[in-house]
């Protein structure tokens, strides 16, 4: 069954590929990132003295791009995420990051298209998260949405640049979840997203999720599952734009409910916020460099299976070499460093003592570049 | 004393770098506007020579992209922005304001054999989508029509497929060419041939073809008879003031538009 489902993907992308190529206008695009990680924190509880506990380089993200314009009103987008840093030892991973079509005349609405397939989850700042810093976006990093997921979504833009809205319908697993990864779980991730710039430079942003994890009743035996789970997921975002400064606040909530536990001691509230400045530097040295800076607080004090209060502080900067005809950097060099601590008298005992606390340094080189066929 | 000295220092530099880039005005975009801009800024540096412009093409898109990351001080465009491109140049900072340099026809051209003289918007939109593939439909000679077309990416395409095929696909056998130079070539060379491209890049050596019986010219694109027409644009961040005002303010007073003209585009004026 599964070499047949292998098969079937390998087949669908031969098919796909040349009808993409051939299409009316096709771009080839490629992006990868070759990563340094050096981590240290200390090995044992009240040591004095810290230790490098990871130290490596690697491929950790590669992505092969195919964008092609059918017509003006119908668009693909087809994405493979190459990996070497995942837990798999093959030397390489290969995982369908987007296969999506757009199509702009089938909703009466101007601006707004539907979008079919594996796509964008348009919760947060996931969506449009471009890696400024290394780290991945607030609501990645702390599990409330997947960069990408099976779906259909209506997406678009408000007049005058006022905005841009998202309504969408999801597996709720993300891309790295398919067939029997989907835990038998049948319902739906349903989601809501909208931002405002009602000013120049000044956005404000909210996005709402509900999503659920595992089956409410075993399918084998239709009792109830002890890890069924559903969640509501809450992102607000407020962002100014100002000459070379741009600063980002996001708040994120999750809640979650254990309908299946009677004395509702699993259920927890879990929230945290982001503060992300970034300072561009090119018109004043000439050169493209940014400074980056990032503060972050997630408090999941409320859950009782793994109670911690975090807060991280990273502080980088990026060093965009080259460029492509509209300016993007089409090669960037990041150093970021991140100091991550946990309350000790609010996180569990696994957290207590230091243990978990950790500073990470990370130097990347990232590369992109992009071809009409 | 010395924290003192310091941002006297940083101030002294951050003074001098904005000095020293006072007089350059770079702007990119729409392949269409390029010939004006270029035009443009060679006269205007000529008459003010503390003034550098530098010129790119790379097509509406890409200029309008540069404006939203803060590198270019001018968009050229041949097309009105895009409510997406407008969204994510305010979140940016950047507020996108339009300034018409030009008025342009979207001319079809044929070969010069071909005595198709007119066609309608629908006869246009027939061909370019398949459902017309012969000239003899059209009471020409019994020839296969070779489709000529600008890239997806480019301005003139998206007006062209706005106006003349309301959003339709282009057949897929078309050839897609990256400039309004190469329409006209491929047209200028192949009997069977129909291209569109600006009114300034038509050469004597193919054939306009009139749309609805109207022909593209000065008075039928300024008083929009003529339904492929368009006003070209160039874009800047707020207000335009400085060098950049100046500069634009310039183009289109009638020494700019007398620019315009002779490039083969037609005055705002």
């Amino acid at each position: 069954m599964k070499h047949r489902m292998v098969f079937s993907l390998l087949c669908g992308i031969l098919i796909a590929l040349p009808g993409m190529a051939f299409a009316a206008d096709t771009t080839l695009g490629m992006e990868l990132w070759s990563r340094w990680t050096m981590s240290s924190g200390i090995s044992a509880a009240d040591s004095s003295s810290s230790v490098i506990k990871n130290n490596s380089l690697a491929l950790e993200r590669g992505y092969l791009d195919l964008k092609t314009k059918f017509s003006e009103q119908t668009s693909a987008r087809f994405t493979v995420d190459m990996f070497s840093t995942d837990a798999h030892k093959d030397g390489a991973g290969l995982k369908l990051k987007y296969a999506f079509m757009d199509f702009g005349d089938i909703i009466p609405i101007p601006d707004a298209k539907l979008s079919v397939g594996l796509q964008k989850v348009y919760f947060g700042t996931i969506y449009d998260w471009d890696y400024t810093l290394i780290g991945k976006a607030p609501s990645d990093e702390y599990k409330l949405a997947n960069s990408a997921d099976y779906g259909i979504s209506v997406n678009g833009y408000l007049p005058s640049g006022f905005g841009e809205y998202a309504l969408g319908v999801y597996n709720g697993e993300g891309y790295k979840n398919f067939g029997s990864n989907l835990k038998d779980n049948t319902n739906m991730e349903f989601l809501a997203n909208l931002r405002l710039t009602p000013i120049t430079g000044l956005t404000l942003g909210g996005s709402f999720m509900t999503n659920s994890v595992e089956r409410e009743k075993a399918l084998a035996t239709d009792l109830p599952v002890s890890g069924y789970q559903t969640q509501i997921l809450i992102d607000a975002l407020a962002r100014v734009a100002y000459g070379p400064a741009v600063f980002t606040v996001e708040y994120l909530s999750k809640d979650v409910e254990y309908p299946n536990v009677n004395d509702g001691s699993k259920d927890y509230t879990a929230s945290g916020i982001s503060i992300i400045p970034v300072l561009n530097l090119r018109h004043y040295i000439e050169h493209d460099v940014q400074l980056v800076g990032r503060y972050d607080r997630w408090d999941e004090t409320d859950n009782a299976s793994n109670k911690h209060l975090l807060q991280a502080i990273t502080g980088g900067i990026n060093y965009n070499l080259m460029h492509n005809d509209s300016y993007s950097p089409a090669l960037q060099l990041q150093l970021n460093a991140t100091h991550k601590s946990y309350d000790a008298d609010e996180s569990a005992a696994s957290y207590d003592h230091k243990l978990k606390d950790s500073l990470t340094v990370m130097a990347q080189l990232k590369w992109r570049f992009s071809s009409k066929l | 004393m010395r924290k003192f000295t310091i941002i006297l220092l940083i101030l002294t530099l951050a003074i001098g770098f904005a000095y020293a880039k006072k007089n350059q005005i770079t702007c990119s975009g729409s392949t269409t506007v390029l010939p004006i801009a270029q035009a443009g800024a060679e006269a205007y540096m000529d008459a003010h020579p503390d003034v550098n412009i530098s010129v790119r093409g790379g097509g509406s898109g890409v200029g309008i992209a540069a404006l939203q990351n803060g590198t270019v001080q001018i968009a050229n465009s041949s097309r009105p922005i895009k409510s997406k491109e407008v969204s994510a140049c305010k979140a940016k900072g950047i507020n996108p304001t339009p300034y018409a340099v030009a008025n342009d026809g979207i001319a079809i051209v044929v070969h010069k054999s071909n005595h198709v003289k007119d066609l309608s918007v629908a006869q246009i939109k027939d061909i370019y989508t398949g459902k017309i593939s012969n000239w003899k439909e059209l009471g020409g000679a019994s020839l296969p029509i070779v489709i000529v077309s600008r890239d997806v990416a480019s301005g003139t395409f998206e007006v062209f497929n706005e106006k003349a095929l309301n959003g339709a696909k282009v057949v897929a056998s078309a050839q897609l060419l990256a400039s309004n130079n190469a329409v006209v070539s491929a047209v200028e060379s192949t009997p069977g041939a129909i291209g569109y491209a600006g009114l300034g890049y038509i050469t004597p050596e193919v054939n306009i073809v009139s749309v609805e019986r109207v022909t593209p010219s000065t008075s039928t694109v300024k008083d929009g008879s003529y339904k492929l027409s368009r006003k070209l644009y160039m874009y800047t961040n707020g207000k335009a003031t400085g060098d950049v005002g100046s500069f634009i303010g310039w183009l289109q007073s009638a020494a700019g538009q007398k620019i315009v003209e002779e490039q083969g585009f037609i005055s705002i004026r």
